[in-house]
């Protein structure tokens, strides 16, 4: 009597899951489904399966809207900037975790308090900045601010990870007459992998997603980024909603490919805040 | 390496970082306050004192901006109150939970502006909702969803809960995975019930992450919805649904109002600084 109690309130629990996930996926499955129709079957039968499977949509963005480079474009700016945000942020993490020196908690707080900081305050120097050394509408602009508004997080999460690792190694490496820069590559690198993964992870979907830096930045319509052309130039199209949402399909298949493959770095990366 | 080199390694390896934070975090910041005190259309500046603050305390836009954010900050325990239910469901390990898990999530990687257009798009006037509400016989509650102001704030909340509900049950499973089983064993052989199990055992364990998510959505309410406001409302009809963030956006960089809207980011940051104290206090109280 009581096991069958107990399984009828299980499957009660699972009724109310699965209810919610149904809500959660919804909206993507009615995304992807609508931008295979034409615009008059969308309007007509805005529920349900295509009844004619229409890909002129997605030819459309290739071809008059060029897809292709916007993707390259993104891909572009996301890569620089995760270059440059690791070589700057990878040493100050280790600086923080394991060297001694004066001052270290003090740049510490610092460097953690600028996080706390709204983006917002800074974007109007910057953007005259940018526009006074002539790098408005110029992607050094934006993997500049990209890159730079990551340090803090960026380096809080590795100079967290980095603390755990066991000093005995690092001692022995160092009896050995390990250089700085043999220590760095043999020993530092490789151990914090998984915590370097994890925060480029973040970082990745964060400026794929981002539409504040670049909107303000770029202004030619051949260096935007994906998120940004869909959010302006297909906006424009803004009664031929198919259009919009094959464009909003597209520009969130990179996001949703990472986050199947990396998963698990991200429940363990949206945690270390919250455990601190 | 020796101790007197360590400590040039150490300074040498954050000069960088900090470089580059002094140019494009530090610089523009105290900028931004210089030139919340004058009359800036970018490239010439006049000083005029306190007037930008005066006229944002006068001119109106005030009140308004902060019923916005304050129906949004409103909507905070809401979100709260949701995932920290889905969590406690989710830790009951029935079949299938770490699919539903990882579904959860799947909105909050996608950008502001496909979550904002796509909600757009379904709630059209002659869209998604309003032809199921017809097909399922509740013809006459069809709304103009997107041209009323409580509609729309509804539609905008909606999907601030979509994005965030993933965010919040991660948080939540591992503060709860964190509690030790002994706990719940003891518990058991004192015979409490699920609710004491509840409301003795779970919630309290939770404060940390409870205190943790409630503070990153608070901010996040004020610094993280412009991407949502510009897809979704544009901020209108007139500023009807415009945020302090958004209006720092249409003032600078539609308008050309520099030092207003500088003032206005001066005005942004102390309510931040403000939110940020009290979570220092609170977290040294639940420290102790």
């Amino acid at each position: 009597m009581k096991t069958a109690y107990i399984k009828w309130i299980r499957f009660l629990i699972f009724i109310v899951l699965a209810i919610i996930a149904v809500m959660s996926l919804y909206p993507l499955f009615y995304m992807a489904f609508s931008s295979m129709k034409p615009t008059i079957e969308y309007i007509k039968h805005p529920m349900g399966l295509p009844q004619t499977w229409y890909f002129d949509n997605f030819k459309a963005l290739i071809y008059r809207f060029s897809l292709f480079r916007l993707f390259g474009n993104t891909l572009l700016y996301v890569g620089l900037s995760m270059v440059a945000c690791l070589t700057i942020s990878i040493p100050a993490a280790y600086a923080f975790a394991k060297l001694k020196f004066s001052f270290r908690n003090g740049f510490y707080i610092a460097m953690i308090a600028t996080m706390t900081i709204p983006g917002v305050t800074f974007i109007i120097p910057n953007y005259l900045l940018m526009s006074k050394i002539g790098w408005t509408d110029h992607i050094v602009s934006v993997v500049v601010i990209w890159a730079v508004s990551a340090i803090p997080s960026t380096v809080f999460l590795l100079t967290s990870l980095m603390r755990g690792m066991p000093d005995e190694i690092l001692e022995a490496i160092k009896m050995d007459g390990a250089k700085y820069y043999q220590t760095m590559t043999k020993m530092i690198l490789p151990m914090s992998l998984p915590g370097v993964v994890t925060v480029s992870v973040f970082n990745a979907t964060n400026w794929w997603n981002d539409l504040l830096t670049p909107l303000i930045y770029l202004q030619s319509d051949n260096l935007k980024t994906v998120t940004v052309a869909v959010a302006t130039v297909l906006n424009r199209f803004s009664s031929d909603y198919p259009l919009l949402l094959s464009g909003l399909l597209l520009s969130s298949l990179p996001p949703i490919a990472i986050y199947i493959v990396f998963q698990s770095y991200i429940r363990k990366g949206l945690v270390v805040g919250a455990v601190k | 390496m020796s101790l007197k080199q360590e400590r040039w390694v150490g300074l040498f390896s954050l000069l960088p970082a900090f470089l580059l934070l002094a140019i494009f975090v530090g610089y523009p910041m105290f900028n931004t306050f210089f030139h919340s005190f004058t009359k800036w259309d970018g490239v010439t500046s006049v000083f005029i004192g306190w007037d930008n603050f005066q006229s944002i305390l006068t001119n109106g836009d005030l009140p308004l901006m902060l019923r916005n954010n304050l129906i949004f900050l409103l909507s905070v325990p809401g979100i709260l109150l949701i995932s920290l239910t889905v969590s406690v469901l989710l830790h009951e390990e029935v079949r299938g939970w770490r699919f539903f898990r990882s579904v959860y999530y799947l909105p909050a990687i996608l950008s502001s502006v496909v979550i904002g257009f796509l909600a757009k798009s379904m709630f059209t006037n002659n869209g998604i909702v309003n032809t199921f509400l017809d097909k399922i016989g509740l013809g006459h509650f069809t709304v103009d969803w997107l041209n009323t102001v409580p509609t729309e704030f509804m539609i905008l909340i909606l999907c601030f809960y979509w994005q965030t509900l993933g965010q919040g049950t991660l948080i939540f499973l591992s503060g709860l995975s964190s509690i030790s089983n002994e706990l719940f064993d003891a518990a058991k052989i004192d015979g409490t019930s699920w609710r004491q199990k509840l409301f003795y055992i779970v919630i309290p364990s939770l404060y940390p992450a409870i205190f943790y998510f409630t503070i990153v959505n608070v901010i996040y309410v004020f610094v993280g919805l412009f991407g949502l406001v510009y897809s979704i409302t544009g901020g209108g009809p007139g500023y009807e649904t415009t945020p302090i963030d958004y209006m720092i956006y249409i003032q600078a960089f539609r308008s050309g109002n520099m030092g207003y809207a500088s003032a206005l980011s001066v005005f942004l940051f102390f309510i931040v600084m403000f939110i940020t104290w009290i979570q220092l206090k609170i977290s040294n109280r639940l420290e102790q």
